[in-house]
């Protein structure tokens, strides 16, 4: 998949997590994440974030997320929903969601 | 009772409205929103016209002034502080600058928010301190933007920076960067990326490259929005500049100081005398403060002012080529412009007087 | 046999509420893809609820997922989420005719063939929001075998009907009711009553539990969660109604131990009728 644009998906809110996607400027991915639990589970955010974006087959992108302690269901759901805005994708394929 | 989980309050009340006024058609949420800011020890900013307001029971409890890309003069009512509103207040925002086309933020607020508003996801750039703060919500935008710059470094002992805006490029910024060239082991010269002056970004950019192509050590680097914008300083962008009383300029200076001058080794700053624009004039008072006198980790800069190139007389300034212009005076232009920007100028000028003749 | 008194409106784009609601043990929990969220987020939403119709804290409650209109550029979209996610029902809002949920019916069906769902496994419950969806009552509840349950929606009957919630006994709402339970119950599927809107007042809220209860509605919608206890409190039987029942259910069995036909207790006959009852009343009991 194709990041076209930049887009945002998610809220700022308790137990929810902000998901920003924008094209990749040099061809690769990049990562940032920011928690206030990023000590216990920045390592499980990052997990979930590159499998999500590898099931969506993005290899290129820059990605920030601001993790508010959502659960792993919510992360990927924000990153899923961020990614397909970002390329405008309209048709979803549910076996890799 | 049932047991809630943490982050779930039972008993909050859900009947909190969030939407977007303008300030301008709704005098009545203007009213209310002042008030609330003054609460809050916050004086509406008067650029700014767009805000996301919360309402309870049809009164404004919190706001949020949006101004394209910058956030601004946030505050929520007493009773509601460090409750979910604040959070909701900043997604509708963000939704509402995103929907704009505005997906990195900056946000000012008083040092002593900037936990709070790290809870909307933004982080800390330059602080004036006991003042204001700088926030912006994208953490990977600074360091890339620094590190980019950090590829331009050039060895040297004294290394110049000069900020334009070279609406157009005139002799006078031509006289200024020959002389801080000569100065200094290597210049960076920036230019004012905003487009807000008469002149596009993209012909002044080529007007002052093209105008500094023969001196050997200078490098035209693009603006940003971490130079004289209207995110570091918007007081610069105010169309009635004659009526600006206090001009903060310290943001900037110090993003300047603190961040871009370290990537480049830039230790002097270079500025033309300004003894027409107030705006201008005030910026440069300021520079020596912020830039030198202020304590700071990063190293002093130091400023030096360099009188104008002075033609028949008086200062050359791109104020003065854009009047004659107005007024088709191209020969008085010439007297005041390098080639390159001549050209430019008469090209412009033709195809303006062109389309009034065709009544366009 | 499953009791639906409370079914929890989430609002399927609240990150926090999908989460977590399960925790608050509604009967059903009903994810809104429609009106709780605005036309920007219907596909962020739409994951989300996706996400959290799969995970394992959602597998031991029953979910629904109510669903935009199908003729809306959401609503397709929104059906094939909720048959592929494992909703246990699809509630389908406005609905007018019997055609609606026929529609729905085939809709469905195909998807469950797509994406190997046993066919008939997701059932339908249908909102009824209009006067149309009222007079055509009869004929939406027996439209499908996949139907279990139909929902009565207030608030916008009422503005269909130029009309306005008045308190107390509401004779505005009578009609709606008593034309959607007598619906529900001959074709043998639940029934559930208008939404509370004001999670303040529980003392309104508590009346109007107690006004569809006696008509004979299985429950409520709920829109917040502190309305569930109370609601459930209300459907308990009282100590009298439990005893009694569970000595309808004794004499049942003992009747059928000893051969007997039909028995009776306390002068009233203990037929299939009553014990049906009965069977309710401990069902509500222990769930209360």
């Amino acid at each position: 998949m194709d990041i076209l644009k930049n887009a945002i998906a998610g809220t700022l809110e308790s137990s929810d997590v902000l998901v920003k996607v924008s094209p990749s400027q040099d061809g690769t991915l990049t990562l940032h994440i920011q928690s206030e639990v990023i000590k216990q589970f920045g390592k499980q955010i990052r997990a979930t974030v590159m499998q999500t974006l590898e099931a969506l087959s993005v290899s290129a992108a820059t990605v920030v997320v601001s993790d508010k302690g959502a659960l792993d269901c919510v992360l990927r759901a924000r990153v899923q929903a961020a990614v397909l805005r970002a390329a405008d994708a309209t048709d979803l394929d549910w076996n890799v969601l | 009772m049932t047991d809630a989980p943490p982050g779930i309050d039972l008993n909050a009340d859900i009947k909190l409205d969030f939407h977007t006024v303008s300030l301008t058609e709704s005098p009545e949420a203007e009213a209310e929103i002042r008030s609330l800011l003054h609460d809050n020890g916050l004086d509406l900013d008067e650029q700014v016209d767009t805000f996301v307001v919360c309402r309870e029971n049809g009164r404004i409890v919190g706001c949020a002034g949006l101004d394209r890309d910058v956030v601004k003069d946030v505050a929520v009512a007493s009773s509601l502080r460090g409750t979910a509103v604040s959070l909701r207040l900043g997604s509708v925002v963000v939704k509402l600058a995103a929907v704009h086309g505005h997906h990195d933020l900056f946000l000012y607020c008083r040092p002593d928010s900037v936990q709070w508003f790290r809870g909307w996801a933004f982080h800390p750039l330059v602080e004036v301190p006991g003042v204001i703060t700088l926030m912006e919500n994208n953490p990977l935008n600074l360091p890339k933007y620094i590190e980019k710059l950090s590829r331009e470094r050039r060895p040297g002992t004294t290394i110049g920076g000069i900020v334009m805006n070279a609406n157009p490029f005139t002799l006078g910024h031509r006289f200024l960067a020959e002389s801080a060239a000569k100065d200094c082991d290597w210049l960076h010269v920036f230019v004012v990326k905003e487009e807000a002056a008469q002149f596009s970004y993209s012909d002044r950019f080529r007007l002052v490259t093209e105008g500094l192509a023969d001196i050997g050590n200078v490098t035209v680097h693009h603006g940003s929005k971490y130079i004289i914008s209207r995110a570091t300083f918007p007081g610069y962008f105010l169309k009635d500049k004659a009526t600006v009383e206090h001009c903060f300029c310290g943001i900037d200076l110090l993003m300047l100081r603190e961040h871009i001058a370290p990537a480049l080794g830039i230790n002097r700053r270079y500025v033309g005398s300004e003894p027409l624009d107030a705006t201008t004039n005030s910026y440069n008072a300021g520079m020596k403060h912020w830039l030198s006198e202020t304590p700071s980790a990063a190293a002093p800069i130091e400023t030096i002012v360099i009188e104008r190139l002075t033609v028949d007389g008086s200062p050359v300034s791109a104020s003065k080529v854009r009047a004659l212009l107005a007024r088709g005076d191209l020969g008085g232009v010439e007297k005041l412009v390098p080639p390159p920007t001549l050209a430019f100028l008469k090209q412009q000028f033709t195809r303006a007087h062109d389309d009034q003749q065709a009544g366009r | 046999m499953k009791l639906r008194r409370s079914m929890l409106f989430v609002p399927g784009d609240a990150a926090g509420m999908v989460s977590t609601s399960f925790v608050f043990k509604p009967d059903t929990i009903m994810f809104d893809l429609e009106d709780a969220v605005s036309p920007r987020e219907k596909d962020s939403a739409r994951l989300l609820v996706y996400q959290a119709l799969r995970h394992p804290a959602y597998r031991d409650i029953e979910t629904a997922v109510r669903i935009n209109e199908l003729n809306t550029e959401y609503g397709p979209k929104d059906l094939e989420m909720a048959v592929r996610g494992g909703a246990d029902i699809v509630r389908l809002p406005k609905t007018e005719t019997a055609a609606d949920i026929e529609l729905l019916d085939r809709h469905i069906t195909r998807i469950e063939r797509e994406c190997g769902r046993p066919i008939g496994q997701t059932r339908v419950m249908a909102a009824i929001e209009s006067a149309s969806g009222v007079v055509n009552a009869v004929s939406i509840t027996r439209a499908s075998p996949r139907m279990i349950a139909v929902a009565l929606a207030g608030f916008d009957y009422l503005v269909d009907m130029q009309s306005e919630r008045s308190g107390g006994s509401e004779p505005e709402l009578f009609y709606a009711r008593a034309a959607v339970l007598h619906a529900a119950r001959a074709a043998g599927i639940d029934a559930y009553d208008v939404a509370y809107g004001d999670v303040n007042d529980m003392d309104g809220f508590l009346r109007e539990v107690m006004i569809a209860k006696n008509l004979g509605f299985n429950g409520k919608s709920l829109i917040h969660p502190r309305q569930i206890k109370p609601l459930h409190k209300a459907y308990a039987p009282s100590r009298e109604e439990l005893a009694f029942a569970r000595r309808v259910i004794e004499a049942a069995e003992k009747a059928k131990h000893e051969g007997l036909g039909v028995t009776s207790l306390d002068g009233k006959m203990v037929d299939r009728p009553v014990i049906a009852h009965a069977e309710l009343v401990i069902r509500r009991a222990e769930a209360a």
